[in-house]
C-alpha cells in the first residue's frame, strides 16, 4: 500500500477535542462534584513541626465541637496494621498518620470526621497535640553527616537512601583528565511543585455488598486499586475505583497520599461515605513535590570544541520518605538521558539520595522521572562549555550531536535512542527564528552597553515507561492496555488503562482507532478511569499514554480489523486471503469496485456473520519493546533591564519531533501548557524551607502561577520522525516543553548576561536575583 | 523562624509592686496583646487564647504560659508555647526586677521566639515588625495595669 495514495484520515488530523465542550461549559464532573448521601467530611490535623516527638494526642475538645463524629491517630491506625503505606517503587515505606514523631511540617497527624467541612476544620484545629520539638535537618548536605538520623525505624542509621549510578566511571575520569578544556559547575534544579489547579481529593464509600466505592484524583486508578489492596488487606474484586475529571495532575496526583488511607478507614469504621478534599496549602506542602536535584556537571572538550567525557554527580533531596514514585529499577528514574542529544565517548552520571525534614516526593512533574532535571543538566552544562571555549552556544552542539546514522543510537548511559535528525530541527528552529539577524542585533545592542540574549536547548527526552524487562512499579509491569468494541451500526468506544488529565485522550484514542478501521472519530466514544470497565493499565505520566496506551489502541483495533476481515471476506464472496485493508475499506485484492467498508462489516458481526464469532471488539495489552525519544529545538530571546534586573522574553520559539502527530491542535496545546509551565519555573516557582524546615511557600501568593500577562507568546513548529519500534510511529510530546524549556529560558538570561562576566545563576532567575548579579558584577569590574 | 527581642522598660511603680506583678500568671496572662481568655491553672501557669492577626495567619491562638520565679535574683523566666491554624510558636523571655532607686523599677528582658507553620510562612520582616509591636503593646498593658 503506498502511503502517498492514502486519503487523509483521521490520524494528524486538527480535531477539535471532544472533551473541550463539556469543560468549556462548566459541565466536568469532579471530585468535589461528587456528593453521596450520608456523606461525611474529612479533615486532616497537620503538624506546624518539622521534626519533633509526638508526646500525646488530646481529642476530646475537638469531640466536642458539633457535628464531629471521629477522630483517628496514627496509633489507631498503627493497631488496626493501617500505619503505614508502601511508597510506589517500594523502596520504603510512609507513615500514614504520624506515630511516635513527625517529620515534615505539615505532616499529617491526626483525621478527623465530622457531619460538614466546616466542622471537619474545626475540629481539626481543636485536637491538642503536645510536641517536643527535634533538630532539623533541611538540606542533604547537612543529612548526609548523619548527625540527627531521621529515619530510626529504617534497618540502616543513616540518612542517606540509596546510590544509583551508570555509565564508566574510570574510562570518564581518564578522558576528563586528558581533556584539554574543562568545566564544571554546580547546578540546582530547585524544588518546585506541579501545583494542579484542582487538588487532590478523593470520596470513599463501603456500598450495600461491601465493596468500596472510592473516587479519587488519581492518574493511576487501577495503581490504586492494587496498592489500596497493599495496604487495606481488602480483595482486589471488593474495590472499585473511579477517576473522575481531574483538574490537571502533572505527576502530583500519581502517588497515594495519606488522606486517602484516613478516608476509607474513616469510611470502613463509621460505616458512611467520607469525603476529602486538600486544601492549596495542603496540595503544596505535602503531597508530590518535583526536583530538588543539587548536580555537579563536568565536561570535557578538545580545543575545538568536541566533548570528549562528561561526569554528574547529584545530591537528591527526597524528604521524609522516598516517596518519589519512580519504576523500582531506576530510583534515580531516567536520569541517564543526562547525555542530552550529544555524543559522548564516556559518561557517567550518579545520584546519592537523602531524607531530609521536608514533604516527601520527587514526583515526575510533567516529566519522565527525572528528565527535566537531566536535561536542564546537559543544556546548561552545554552553555559554560560554548562560553569556555568562546564558541558559539549553537554550533557547539551542532559539532557534538548524535547522527542521523547513527540511530538508533547506543547512549554511554545505557539508553538506546530510537530515532531523531537533531541537525534538521536545530536547522529548522535557527532559520524559523532568524538566528543570523538575532546575532546581528545582539551585537549592536552590546556595543551600546544593552543586554539581550538568545537562549538555545536541543534537549532530548526518554519517554515512555516502558518495557517489562526493565520497567515495574509495586512490580506491576508498566504495559498498558485498550479494549475496543464496535456496535452494529459502525460506532465504537475505546477503553484504555490510561486516564487523561487534560491530555485529549477522547480525542486522540479515537481518532487512532477510527483511523485504524475507517470509522469516524467523534462517533468513536472514550472511557478511562473506572477500574470495573476499562482494562489494567498502569496509567498516565511520564509522557508514557500515546507511546504505550496509544499503541495498545492501535493494535487493539488492528486486532479487531483482522476479525473484520473474516466477515468481509464472507461479505465480499472471496477467500480471506483474497481480501486487503485499503484506503480506509476492506476490497479484494485487484478489484476495487468490490469493496466493503468497516461500518457495513460492523453491521454483519451482529447480523450476518456466517460462521464468525458473532461481535466485533478486542483487547490488547502492549508491551513496548524499547522507550521513544522525542527531542527538539527551542530558543528563547530576552531583553534584560540592567537598573532593575527585570527579563523580558521576547520571543520563544519551539520546534519539537515527537514522531507521528495524532492530532496537531493538541499537540499544539500541550506544548503551549508546559512552556508556560517551564517559563514559570525558570523565573518564578521554587518551594523554599528556611534552615528551621519552614516551609515557605505555601499558598498562591508566595508560589506564583504565570497568568496571561506575564507568559510570553509562543511560536512552535515542527519536523516529523517517527519512532521505528511504535505502531503508528508516535513518541509522546506532553512533557517536552516542560523537559525543553527552562534551559532556554536560563540560557538566554546568562547569554544576555555573560558580558559581565555572569556564568550561571541558579532557578527560579528571578529579578532580584539578576539584579543582584548584575551590581556584584559591576562591583568586581570596580575593583579590578 | 527565630526571633531576638530583648529590652529595658521603665515602670512607675516600686520594685516590690512589680515583683508581685510579674510572679502573678493572672496579670500576666492579662498583660498579653489581643488577650480573649485566660485561664491560671496553678500559681506559675496559666493558659491564654490571644487573637492574632499575622499577614493572611488571622486567629485565636491557644498558649500555655509557665513562669519560673527566681525570688533570690529578682528574676522571672516564662516560657510559652501553643498556636493555631497549623502555626505554632515556642517562645522563653526573662526579666530582671531592678530598682531604680526614685520609685520606679527597671524591668531589663530579653526573649526568644521560634514560629513555625504559616505565621513564619508569613516573611521575616512582617512577623519581625508584628512581634516588636506586640512586645510594645505586652508593656503598654503592663504599665497600664500598674499604674491603676
Amino acid at each position: 500500500m503506498s502511503t502517498d495514495s492514502k486519503p487523509a484520515g483521521p490520524l494528524g488530523m486538527p480535531m477539535k477535542r471532544k472533551e473541550d465542550p463539556r469543560f468549556l461549559q462548566g459541565k466536568g464532573h469532579y471530585i468535589d462534584d461528587i456528593s453521596l448521601p450520608g456523606m461525611l467530611y474529612q479533615a486532616l490535623v497537620r503538624s506546624p513541626y518539622p521534626h519533633a516527638e509526638i508526646k500525646s494526642i488530646d481529642i476530646s475538645e475537638a469531640m466536642k465541637i458539633p457535628g464531629v463524629t471521629a477522630v483517628i491517630t496514627g496509633k489507631d491506625l498503627e493497631a488496626a496494621g493501617l500505619g503505614w503505606l508502601p511508597t510506589f517503587h517500594g523502596f520504603d515505606k510512609q507513615m500514614v498518620l504520624a506515630i511516635g514523631k513527625v517529620l515534615f511540617q505539615y505532616q499529617e497527624v491526626a483525621a478527623v470526621f465530622a457531619e460538614t467541612r466546616e466542622a471537619a476544620v474545626d475540629g481539626a484545629e481543636a485536637v491538642q497535640v503536645d510536641y517536643a520539638p527535634l533538630p532539623v535537618v533541611a538540606d542533604p548536605f547537612t543529612a548526609k553527616t548523619d548527625k540527627v538520623i531521621l529515619r530510626p525505624d529504617r534497618e540502616a542509621k543513616t540518612n542517606h537512601i540509596y546510590h544509583w549510578e551508570v555509565g564508566d566511571r574510570d574510562a570518564t575520569t581518564r578522558a576528563l583528565a586528558a581533556s584539554p578544556k574543562r568545566i564544571k559547575q554546580r547546578i540546582w534544579f530547585q524544588r518546585c511543585h506541579p501545583a494542579p489547579l484542582e487538588p487532590c481529593g478523593c470520596v470513599a464509600q463501603f456500598d450495600a455488598m461491601g465493596r468500596l466505592q472510592f473516587y479519587v484524583t488519581s492518574q493511576a486508578p487501577h495503581v490504586y486499586r492494587t496498592a489500596l489492596t497493599l495496604v487495606t488487606g481488602i480483595p482486589e474484586d471488593k474495590i472499585h475505583v473511579v477517576s473522575p475529571d481531574i483538574g490537571g495532575g502533572f505527576g502530583n496526583k500519581v502517588p497515594v497520599y495519606p488522606g486517602y488511607v484516613c478516608a476509607v478507614v474513616g469510611a470502613l469504621k463509621l460505616g458512611r461515605p467520607v469525603k476529602w478534599i486538600e486544601t492549596r496549602t495542603e496540595n503544596l506542602t505535602s503531597t508530590g513535590f518535583a526536583r530538588d536535584y543539587h548536580m555537579d556537571v563536568e565536561i570535557g572538550a578538545s580545543a575545538e570544541g568536541r566533548v570528549t567525557a562528561l561526569q554528574v554527580s547529584t545530591a537528591a533531596d527526597h524528604g521524609a520518605f522516598d516517596a518519589a514514585a519512580d519504576p523500582s529499577k531506576y530510583p534515580a528514574g531516567m536520569f541517564g538521558v543526562v547525555s542530552g542529544s550529544y555524543d559522548f565517548a564516556a559518561a557517567h552520571a550518579e545520584v546519592d539520595a537523602y531524607f531530609t525534614n521536608k514533604a516527601p516526593g520527587g514526583i515526575a512533574y510533567r516529566c519522565s522521572f527525572r528528565v527535566t532535571e537531566a536535561s536542564f543538566a546537559i543544556e546548561r552544562a552545554m552553555d559554560i562549555l560554548a562560553d569556555e571555549l568562546s564558541m558559539d552556544a549553537v554550533e557547539l552542539r551542532r559539532k557534538n550531536f548524535v547522527k542521523k546514522d547513527q540511530f538508533p543510537y547506543a547512549s554511554r548511559l545505557g539508553f538506546t535512542y530510537d530515532s531523531g535528525d537533531y541537525h534538521k530541527t536545530l536547522d529548522t528552529a535557527l532559520e524559523k527564528i532568524g538566528y543570523q539577524t538575532l546575532l546581528k542585533e545582539q551585537a549592536g545592542k552590546r556595543a551600546k552597553g544593552e543586554l539581550m540574549g538568545i537562549g538555545v536547548s536541543t534537549f532530548t527526552e526518554v519517554v515512555g515507561a516502558g518495557p517489562s524487562k526493565h520497567f515495574d512499579i509495586l512490580g506491576l509491569k508498566m504495559f498498558d492496555s485498550a479494549e475496543i468494541r464496535i456496535h452494529p451500526t459502525g460506532s465504537g468506544f475505546v477503553r484504555a488503562g490510561t486516564k487523561s488529565q487534560g491530555q485529549g485522550h477522547e480525542t486522540t484514542w479515537a481518532q487512532i482507532v477510527a483511523e485504524e478501521l475507517g470509522l469516524d472519530p467523534q462517533n468513536i466514544m472514550v472511557e478511562e478511569g473506572d477500574t470495573d470497565t476499562a482494562p489494567y493499565g498502569l496509567g498516565t505520566y511520564a509522557s508514557r499514554s500515546t507511546p504505550v496506551a496509544g499503541a495498545a489502541v492501535a493494535m487493539a483495533a488492528r486486532r479487531v480489523r483482522e476479525k473484520a476481515k473474516k466477515i468481509a471476506a464472507h461479505l465480499l464472496e472471496a477467500g480471506e486471503a483474497d481480501v486487503e485493508w485499503k484506503d480506509y475499506k476492506f476490497q479484494v485484492k485487484g478489484v476495487p469496485a468490490k469493496s466493503v467498508t468497516m461500518k457495513d462489516v460492523a453491521f454483519a458481526a451482529y447480523t450476518n456473520m456466517a460462521q464468525n464469532e458473532p461481535g466485533l471488539e478486542a483487547t490488547y495489552y502492549y508491551d513496548p519493546p524499547n522507550m521513544t525519544f522525542p527531542y527538539g529545538t527551542y530558543i528563547a530571546v530576552v531583553d534584560i533591564d540592567r537598573d532593575t534586573g527585570e527579563v523580558k522574553v521576547r520571543k520563544f520559539l519551539a520546534v519539537d519531533d515527537c514522531g507521528t502527530i495524532i492530532n496537531p491542535l493538541v499537540v499544539e496545546g500541550q506544548i503551549h501548557g508546559g512552556l508556560t509551565e517551564g517559563f514559570a519555573i525558570a523565573f518564578m516557582q521554587e518551594i523554599q524551607y528556611d534552615t528551621d524546615g519552614n516551609n515557605l511557600n505555601t499558598n498562591f501568593t508566595d508560589y506564583l502561577l504565570p497568568t496571561s500577562l506575564e507568559t510570553p507568546h509562543w511560536d512552535t513548529a515542527k519536523t516529523t520522525t517517527p519512532s521505528p519500534h511504535h505502531p503508528i510511529g508516535a513518541k509522546g510530546v506532553g512533557e517536552s516543553p516542560n523537559v525543553g524549556s527552562p534551559a532556554a529560558f536560563v540560557n538566554a538570561v546568562i547569554d544576555a548576561l555573560s558580558p559581565l562576566g555572569i556564568r550561571h545563576i541558579d532557578m527560579p532567575v528571578t529579578r532580584d536575583k539578576v539584579w543582584r548579579a548584575i551590581r556584584e558584577a559591576e562591583a568586581r569590574k570596580r575593583s579590578s | 523562624m527565630n526571633l531576638q527581642y530583648s529590652g529595658e522598660e521603665k515602670i512607675s511603680a516600686n520594685a516590690a509592686t512589680v515583683w508581685t506583678f510579674v510572679q502573678d500568671p493572672e496579670k500576666v496572662g492579662r498583660s498579653f496583646p489581643d488577650v480573649v481568655e485566660v485561664t491560671v491553672l496553678d500559681a506559675t501557669h496559666v493558659d491564654a487564647v490571644v487573637q492574632v492577626a499575622v499577614g493572611p495567619v488571622r486567629g485565636k491562638f491557644k498558649m500555655k504560659v509557665e513562669l519560673t520565679p527566681s525570688p533570690a535574683n529578682q528574676r522571672i523566666d516564662m516560657k510559652v508555647s501553643g498556636g493555631g491554624f497549623g502555626s505554632a510558636v515556642d517562645m522563653t523571655a526573662g526579666a530582671d526586677v531592678i530598682d531604680a532607686g526614685d520609685g520606679t523599677t527597671l524591668l531589663k528582658w530579653s526573649g526568644q521566639a521560634v514560629a513555625r507553620g504559616p505565621v513564619a510562612a508569613v516573611g521575616g520582616r512582617v512577623l519581625d515588625a508584628q512581634a516588636k509591636k506586640l512586645i510594645e503593646q505586652a508593656f503598654a498593658n503592663i504599665r497600664n495595669q500598674l499604674s491603676t
